[in-house]
């Protein structure tokens, strides 16, 4: 905060040389996200050249496919992201968005294996999903509690129930609704794409294109300000953590499409959501979450999962690669706006 | 007019009270409630067996966070530096080398996870946060490449196994070894953090970063030391581990992440300032496994321990956070 502070008195006292220096850090920001996202495009150029069938239209949607549950999850994440503002330990964040999946899905299959059908289930994995959003927002608007720690908590109830309930076995499930989703398609493109599709679209639309959206920045990035101007809060901050649940519901039901069950262990995808959602915004021209920014990041996630396959490399790899990604990026977005002299 | 003024003012020191003391008193709550519900649980037996097993490994881990978290930082590697330190620990006993070697070994090992932390944060000024989760990412695959996917190694005979037990099940004047372990780190780093010069500036960077960094502190050395330290407490952990177990078990060092992060925090409630203190973590630390201890004596299974601690850490952040912003 005082580092902030006397950054801008030292901006002020000399001004024109300051002026020239911005637009040489704007230069050097521009280079570095260029740098960051042509590493990207080497990366997929090399898969394109080596990897076979890494371009081949089935290939490409088997990836869209995989990538339709973390992208779902990443999403509600991003929203929490953009809604509490990005400060990692202070800001929003929704620790407990994989094991809420985990529950819904254990609701989702649990409530299907017993006779009820599709629409109660569907509804009753969404209400579950919703209920454990709700409790982080009330957690961490209505008691204050820091969202990391809230979350943390949360998640360990949620992961509990969802052991309670299954036993930690496999619950196998079908219904029409999965049937659809798991061998329907439309247009050449499969249900699974289409959810990830349709989803995408939704939530830029809704993020990027409304001024629901814009609020929800404001709120985020400065809540002083946003209410002052009028803006409650503590409503768009609740709203995040509800769709951050809702999302969990959403991708619960997926999963179970994809693997005819409910299994344990669905907490793991934590890290990778995590991982997309904050790899995502050295898209963004100022290095904020956004949407399509995440949307970009679980896509080459997916795509570098996909690409190691074919060139049978170890799946073991895929982690450790990831990891140096993350650093990778996160180092050159640190070096860009520590130069912006925003740090 | 002055009766109610007066009423009000009671009511906030009430409540103020509550806010300061309410994980002492959710402890003495639960504390009287076991007690009641079991028969075992206030026998001398069963809180030593709490002691050695839920305790003294979780402790450890959570006062290596408490440094980290201090500092205003955190650390989501640190299971990383519990597997990696165990695994060296346990392939350099498996190719027939002393248990000094081997410990010593494990802790190099974890060291290197906190010198990788420390030039990510401070050289590559990236956030501790992302930093020491793309160095989770990093160990995990690492192990799974060093384990062939992950499988484990046991050493439950022979002269591994006495290296083992020489560590795991001596005792110094009927005090385990890894109790006694636990005290002296604990006791160290107390003194280090609360009562020297590097505890000071640890404390400042946590409390204003910008300050420290302008009032001449290198901030950048005592974030690496900081790091390193974490990853060295969590090393000790990894070896006491398999020690214990008698084998290295890929990937489970990260249990006690989220419980050792739960308990540093729940002890920050203590202070007023809502600081980390070593105290405040092992009371933390004590809670949480007493808890476990006491569902399991009262005949909950394991699921449903996890869902109690998870209410329970939500109970006690909703008082203390709940209460202290009523009291304001």
């Amino acid at each position: 905060m005082s580092a902030t502070v006397l950054h801008t008195e030292v901006g002020v006292s000399d001004e024109k040389q300051a002026a020239a220096k911005s637009a040489g850090r704007r230069f050097g920001a521009l280079v570095v996200r260029l740098g960051a996202i042509a590493a990207f495009a080497a990366i997929m150029a090399y898969f394109v050249i080596f990897a076979p069938g890494f371009t081949s239209t089935f290939n490409l949607i088997n990836v869209v496919e995989q990538s339709a549950i973390l992208g779902v999850l990443a999403y509600g994440m991003t929203a929490v992201i953009i809604g509490g503002g990005s400060d990692v330990t202070e800001g929003g964040i929704d620790l407990s968005i994989a094991a809420n999946m985990g529950l819904c899905a254990a609701v989702y299959a649990t409530l299907l294996s017993m006779g009820y059908g599709d629409l109660l289930s569907v509804l009753a994995a969404i209400a579950v999903g919703m209920a454990v959003g709700a409790l982080n927002a009330l957690a961490v608007v209505g008691l204050g509690i820091l969202p990391l720690l809230a979350t943390l908590a949360v998640l360990n109830v949620a992961a509990g129930m969802e052991l309670t309930l299954t036993q930690n076995t496999v619950v196998g499930a079908s219904s029409p609704l999965l049937g659809v989703l798991v061998s329907g398609s439309f247009l050449g493109v499969s249900a699974l794409a289409w959810a990830l599709i349709v989803f995408s679209a939704i939530m830029i639309v809704v993020v990027h294109g409304t001024s629901f959206g814009l609020r929800l920045y404001a709120v985020g990035g400065h809540p002083e300000a946003a209410r002052a101007a009028g803006l409650s809060v503590p409503f768009y901050v609740s709203f995040t953590y509800v769709l951050s649940g809702f999302c969990a519901a959403v991708a619960s039901i997926l999963t179970v499409s994809r693997l005819s069950a409910s299994t344990p262990g669905s907490g793991e995808l934590l890290l990778s959501v995590l991982a997309a959602a904050l790899l995502g915004t050295v898209f963004s021209r100022r290095f904020v979450p956004t949407m399509g920014g995440t949307l970009l990041s679980v896509l080459f996630i997916g795509l570098l999962a996909n690409g190691f396959q074919l060139l049978n490399v170890s799946s073991y790899w895929v982690n450790g690669v990831q990891g140096a990604l993350i650093l990778l990026v996160v180092a050159i977005t640190s070096f860009a706006r520590g130069s912006e002299g925003s740090r | 007019m002055s009766v109610s003024a007066n009423d009000n003012a009671a009511k906030v020191s009430v409540r103020g009270f509550l806010a300061k003391y309410s994980v002492l008193i959710a402890f003495a709550a639960i504390v009287i409630f076991f007690s009641v519900a079991s028969p075992t649980f206030l026998t001398p037996a069963n809180l030593f067996n709490v002691l050695v097993n839920n305790v003294v490994m979780l402790a450890i881990v959570a006062l290596g966070l408490t440094i980290v978290i201090s500092s205003g930082g955190i650390d989501l590697s640190v299971g990383v530096s519990v597997d990696m330190a165990s695994m060296v620990f346990v392939m350099l006993l498996a190719a027939g080398y002393s248990g000094v070697v081997g410990v010593a070994g494990g802790l190099g090992a974890a060291l290197i996870v906190g010198i990788l932390n420390a030039i990510l944060i401070t050289r590559l000024n990236i956030s501790p946060f992302l930093a020491t989760l793309g160095v989770l990412f990093i160990g995990q695959s690492t192990q799974q490449l060093a384990t062939s996917g992950g499988q484990p190694i046991y050493l439950t005979s022979g002269y591994a196994a006495d290296q083992f037990n020489a560590i795991a099940r001596t005792a110094l004047l009927g005090v385990p070894t890894p109790v006694i372990v636990l005290i002296v780190l604990a006791v160290a780093v107390h003194l280090l953090l609360h009562r020297s010069v590097f505890g000071r500036y640890v404390q400042a960077m946590g409390a204003q970063p910008g300050v420290a960094w302008y009032s001449g502190i290198r901030v950048p050395r005592e974030l690496s030391m900081v790091h390193v330290l974490c990853a060295l407490l969590a090393g000790v952990t990894g070896i006491l581990l398999s020690a214990t177990v008698k084998s290295y078990v890929p990937l489970s060092g990260n249990a006690f992440l989220l419980d050792a992060i739960g308990a540093t925090f729940i002890g920050t409630t203590l202070s007023r300032e809502r600081k980390p203190s070593v105290i405040g973590t092992l009371l933390g630390v004590l809670l949480l496994a007493i808890v476990k201890n006491g569902l399991l004596l009262v005949g909950w299974n394991f699921y449903w321990q996890q869902v109690g601690i998870g209410v329970l850490v939500f109970l006690v952040l909703a008082a203390s956070f709940g209460l202290r912003r009523a009291a304001h």
